[in-house]
């Protein structure tokens, strides 16, 4: 139902507007739909911010389980390579006698099919994680031991080389 | 002798008016504060210095002024009017962004919402002073604290109050070290001044690099209206997080964002003509724009203070004072007055993300305050 009260006021507003007069105030707010425009803007914009963290909250989860998905699908596949049984592929390089030896020279000697494994020359972490792998006792310990006897040669920047005992001795009677 | 007089009358010394000096002295102290007191240094030393430039008299109809057609200062000016800096100063702020913050919590984005009421709050005090609503709806965007904003959303509304609406923005963002901490200080208690935030989670660069896809349509969507602001914004995130545009990303953080920077700032600073410029209304929206400022920042809090109610683990009010987009100075003092009371209360990188959702929620706003107006 039309609201003759109403209309009557907005209409009066109107030939205000019209004729230069500028409102002020609340009825400035209401004219000009003021109101309504900071609600509604207050709200769409929470409402934005809202979804958006609601989204992003559930980004790491969703990628998580796509990346799982991914994971299986591959340990699924054969590949050539694949073929080789688990337990050949997880076979250490060395095998480690029952009874680890305290004679750094003995040690030296279990240690060099690793050497063979990385290199002649070879970062010390690259040692570090292979002896970790195949289950050497203490590798850091043995590290340092190996550096005091010079059986570990540091080249610079990093790079370390291997001097089995054997030459180490006929350097030091050279 | 008549040429000499001549000449005499056509120098700024003779056509200077008291207004243009007082612009000429209002330029020296942000010239002043941007170098001595290193406020906002990249905003105030242009802005500062384009005051200066803009406000020495001369004579009109030479095609000098910025308002003035063929003159080199309007073509540069055309960068402003048409909202093209903004978009360019947002493609650099994107490649600048770090959303690892936000991404680790994403609850902390509500307080860049909360911190946007200074804003309607401001469109209804602009619209009770007798402003007309695309006037009002220019002022008011000055409480998202964001100086390229403030300007696109005027560009497209009022133009002719571009120079008093970034005036007033950037003034308002070089003050928050002086704004911001008692507001701060006011509505929260020690108690909740020494909350300590926990750790943030490690964020994948898959989480990184999904993110300004995600968000560019879900809040372009929603407000098709801010598209030139979180477009390019979004865009130049992606090319940061992506890893193989770096040299893109590279020139956009850089070159493209400090020639856009120059460029906006020394136009606004000149188009503060005193004649233009001193007027009741400039009076009107800086105390508006000191009220907007105010408001945002003390929404933030409280929103922070009301979100803590029904949280198992407390957030630090102070961090709803980051949510002005401000970037990155209220995250910065946000910082300091937590450790003011805790030396050892590290709140920056969680001030970080509420101060980077305040630039997207005052974009936002931007982008649904231009659609209003459209359909007046």
């Amino acid at each position: 139902m039309y609201d003759q009260k109403k209309g009557c006021f907005a209409y009066t507003l109107i030939i205000l507007k019209a004729g230069g007069y500028q409102l002020y105030g609340f009825t400035a707010i209401s004219t000009h739909n003021g109101w309504a425009m900071a609600i509604a803007g207050a709200l769409i914009v929470f409402a934005g911010l809202l979804v958006l963290s609601a989204a992003i909250s559930q980004l790491h989860k969703i990628l998580m389980l796509l990346e799982k998905k991914d994971s299986d699908s591959k340990s699924n596949q054969k590949f050539p390579e694949d073929d080789e049984p688990e337990d050949q592929k997880d076979k250490p390089v060395s095998p480690l006698p029952k009874e680890f030896p305290t004679d750094l020279d003995e040690i030296a000697c279990i240690y060099k099919p690793l050497i063979d494994e990385i290199g002649e020359t070879f970062y010390l972490s690259d040692l570090y994680e292979i002896a970790r792998k195949n289950d050497f006792p203490h590798p850091h310990i043995t590290f340092t031991a190996f550096r005091e006897s010079e059986i570990l040669v540091p080249c610079g920047d990093g790079v370390f080389s291997w001097n089995p005992p054997t030459e180490n001795e006929d350097n030091d009677n050279g | 002798m008549d040429l000499l007089f001549q000449f005499l009358s056509n120098t700024g010394y003779y056509l200077a008016d008291y207004r243009n000096v007082i612009m000429i002295v209002v330029g020296s102290v942000f010239l002043y504060l941007g170098t001595a007191k290193k406020y906002e240094p990249l905003l105030l030393v242009p802005i500062g210095f384009g005051i200066l430039v803009g406000n020495i008299p001369f004579f009109k109809g030479f095609g000098l002024g910025i308002y003035e057609n063929n003159s080199v200062l309007h073509y540069l000016y055309f960068g402003v009017t048409t909202g093209l800096y903004p978009s360019i100063v947002f493609l650099g702020l994107g490649a600048m962004t770090d959303f690892s913050s936000l991404l680790a919590r994403p609850s902390l984005m509500l307080l860049g919402a909360a911190a946007q009421m200074g804003i309607f709050f401001t469109l209804l005090g602009a619209l009770a002073l007798g402003f007309l609503p695309k006037e009002a709806a220019s002022i008011a965007i000055i409480g998202g604290a964001d100086g390229p904003t403030s300007i696109f959303l005027t560009a497209k509304l009022a133009p002719h109050l571009i120079g008093p609406i970034a005036i007033a923005a950037y003034s308002y963002m070089a003050l928050i070290p002086v704004i911001q901490p008692p507001i701060m200080r006011l509505l929260t208690s020690r108690k909740e001044r020494l909350i300590r935030m926990p750790e943030l989670r490690d964020v994948s660069k898959k989480e990184r690099i999904i993110f300004p896809a995600v968000a560019v349509i879900l809040c372009c969507f929603l407000a098709p209206a801010s598209i030139p602001l979180l477009g390019t914004f979004f865009f130049g995130n992606f090319l940061k997080e992506c890893g193989v545009a770096d040299r893109l990303a590279q020139t956009a953080r850089t070159s493209i964002i400090d020639t856009a920077t120059i460029l906006l700032g020394l136009t606004v600073g000149a188009s503060t003509q005193g004649d233009v410029f001193l007027t009741p209304k400039s009076v009107a929206i800086f105390a508006l724009g000191a009220v907007a400022f105010s408001i945002a920042t003390a929404s933030g809090v409280i929103f922070a203070k009301i979100m803590n109610l029904f949280l198992k683990e407390k957030i630090n009010p102070l961090l709803g004072a980051a949510g002005v987009s401000a970037v990155p100075g209220s995250a910065r003092e946000v910082h300091l007055v937590g450790q003011s009371e805790d030396p050892e209360n590290f709140l920056l990188m969680h001030a970080m993300a509420c101060n980077s959702s305040g630039v997207i929620g005052s974009a936002i706003c931007a982008g649904i305050l231009w659609s209003f107006m459209i359909v007046l």
